[in-house]
């Protein structure tokens, strides 16, 4: 009689914080979590201790290995070669990848406040409009981003078209010559930026202004309206409104924005593989594509190309860590 | 408050506007030149000077895509479709399942679990492309649909998410259906499932789309054919006709429209999700 009360008791209190679980429960928590255990593992952090590994390896698959992994053997350790190949050698695909390291930062340079500071300012007057408008238009801004990428970079081969395509064709309508090609010709080349990088950054914007513009609503709607009547109030006009209410307390969410843009722009595939695929002349060929070029299309050295897979990893977590720590922080208004 | 319409206000309201349709024709003018193209004959799409709405419209873009012997586009609508239904499904039973688990049990090592769980997110895929590449080759799933499916099952973001909402709920359901008798599982099953329908959704529907649309990985996955997704599809079929045009845009608006229809079905999850995923 009093074990089973006792038993009750303790099934009741069983889910309370630092409560005391019976051992059946706890049973049935670890055996449901133990196959995700085991998947993490597979699929999340033993890849990412291969794909050191194996940067230090000159490996291909296609070669008999040793008995870990195909390491070793007729896959040779090279320790950090890869890396030092990859930063000071001269053979073509070294040179490429830093070329390409330029390139990607470059692309990230230009996309950053083109994303940003569009969908800023749009945010704000869709803010200031009538509900049924603002879905509206927020329904046709955020169209591009759910288009699929291949479907967005054949769009934009269209859009890009040499002569016949719509934008020579506007151009021809305004009176003004057309570039001879927009995303395959090596000497377009304006401030130091090719034209092809600036084309494709173009397309990257269209697609990611939608949810920039989004965030930024969202931001916008944490600002407590008691800030933006007081200044109403104290007879300042939308503009002032603008930069010296709206601006500062949105800091973060700029930043944050920012950040978020980097990233992405960093994991680009589709657009550079199928838009230019890294051309003309080497000019869009970013990080992301020289691994996927070096692991999957030339298959000499995946070693190679985990080495450069490390480095693009060294990046990206460094601004994860930023943007982890820039959501860490008070929210303050 | 009044409103007053002096010329200032005025001024701003219609600057407002002006601002908005820019934006319109900018996101949407790229669309209605492709959808416009794809009526076109070949002949009127190279013509110079342009014409903006099809002079001699035509269907024979879309019968020919539709009726091509060399793809089956029901199959390959197929394979995207149950990759698709069922990644998000898997990913969704498994999100919640371990949500809840983290949110309502303690045993020792939960937490290291947990942040294990999390470094995911730290790990972007492209990073361990080439590892998980090698891991699928060795179980044989290569060029099968699963290796679309298995290698993406785990969203550490998810699992996030569900062990917010599952902390938020209130105890006192739980235990009672406890006391009640039901299973710790049954509790899962027909207590907290539920109640995170409304977050299930906009995670599911979010899943499904980046599923849908995936190319990477499929690239990298898929050699034969016939196990094709769409965007691979589309891929293939630009390079095939390339020089035909028309038909390439018309088979993109094809492949378009289931998107676009769940699109308008479930924006308003698909908006929401998106909006509240960066700040999580």
């Amino acid at each position: 009689m009093l074990a089973s009360v006792k038993n009750l008791f303790l099934q009741a209190i069983g889910t309370h914080e630092g409560g005391r679980l019976t051992a059946h429960q706890r049973r049935f928590a670890v055996l449901g979590l133990i196959p995700i255990l085991i998947w993490v593992f597979v699929f999340v952090l033993f890849p990412i201790f291969w794909v050191v590994l194996m940067s230090l390896f000159s490996y291909t698959p296609i070669r008999e290995g040793g008995w870990f992994l195909g390491l070793g053997g007729n896959n040779p350790f090279v320790g950090l070669g890869n890396y030092i190949e990859l930063f000071t050698g001269m053979t073509k695909s070294a040179r490429i990848f830093r070329q390409s390291i330029g390139n990607t930062f470059l692309f990230s340079l230009l996309a950053v406040p083109l994303s940003v500071f569009t969908a800023l300012p749009m945010a704000v007057v869709l803010e200031s409009v009538h509900q049924r408008v603002k879905s509206f238009f927020r329904f046709v801004y955020f169209l591009p981003v759910i288009t699929g990428s291949v479907a967005v970079t054949i769009i934009w081969q269209y859009v890009y078209a040499p002569n016949w395509g719509l934008l020579s064709q506007l151009f021809k309508f305004l009176g003004l010559t057309p570039p001879r090609s927009w995303l395959s010709d090596p000497t377009q080349v304006y401030f130091g930026i090719p034209l092809a990088m600036i084309a494709v950054t173009i397309v990257y914007v269209w697609v990611t202004f939608g949810y920039n513009t989004l965030l930024f609503i969202a931001a916008l709607q944490g600002v407590p309206t008691i800030f933006r009547e007081a200044a109403r109030i104290d007879g300042a006009n939308a503009w002032q409104e603008f930069w010296l209410i709206i601006m500062p307390l949105l800091r973060r969410t700029i930043l944050l924005a920012s950040v978020l843009t980097v990233i992405s722009t960093l994991q680009q595939f589709v657009l550079f593989q199928l838009l230019t695929r890294g051309g003309p002349a080497y000019q869009t060929q970013t990080i992301l594509l020289s691994v996927y070029q070096n692991a999957f299309v030339y298959a000499e050295n995946m070693g190679m190309a985990a080495a450069m897979s490390i480095f693009l990893f060294l990046i990206l977590f460094v601004l994860t860590v930023i943007q982890f720590r820039l959501l860490r922080t008070e929210w303050e208004y | 408050m009044l409103k007053r319409l002096n010329p200032f206000v005025l001024l701003s309201r219609s600057a407002a506007y002006i601002v908005l349709i820019a934006g319109l024709t900018f996101t949407l003018l790229p669309f209605i030149y492709v959808m416009l193209a794809s009526f076109k004959t070949n002949a009127e799409l190279m013509r110079v000077p342009p014409t903006f709405i099809p002079e001699t419209p035509t269907l024979d873009n879309y019968t020919t895509v539709l009726t091509d012997p060399d793809i089956s586009l029901t199959r390959i609508f197929y394979n995207s479709g149950i990759v698709a239904i069922a990644r998000t499904f898997l990913t969704l039973l498994i999100s919640s399942f371990a949500g809840y688990l983290f949110a309502r049990y303690h045993f020792t090592g939960k937490n290291l679990f947990f942040g294990m769980i999390l470094a995911q997110l730290m790990i972007p895929f492209q990073v361990v492309m080439i590892p998980i590449y090698l891991l699928t080759v060795k179980m044989g799933l290569i060029d099968t649909l699963w290796a679309l499916v298995i290698p993406m099952l785990i969203d550490a973001y998810g699992i996030f998410v569900a062990k917010q909402f599952v902390e938020s709920l209130p105890g006192e359901v739980m235990e009672a259906a406890r006391i009640d008798g039901a299973s710790e599982f049954g509790i899962y099953w027909r207590i907290v499932l539920p109640q995170l329908g409304p977050a299930l959704a906009s995670l599911g529907i979010v899943t499904f789309m980046n599923s849908w649309n995936d190319y990477l990985w499929p690239l990298i996955v898929i050699t034969s054919s016939e196990k094709r997704t769409i965007p691979l599809l589309l891929v293939w079929y630009s390079t095939q006709h390339g020089a035909n045009q028309g038909r390439v845009l018309a088979a993109s608006i094809i492949t378009l429209i289931p998107i676009f229809i769940v699109y308008f079905l479930a924006q308003r999850w698909i908006v929401e999700q998106s909006a509240q995923s960066a700040f999580k």
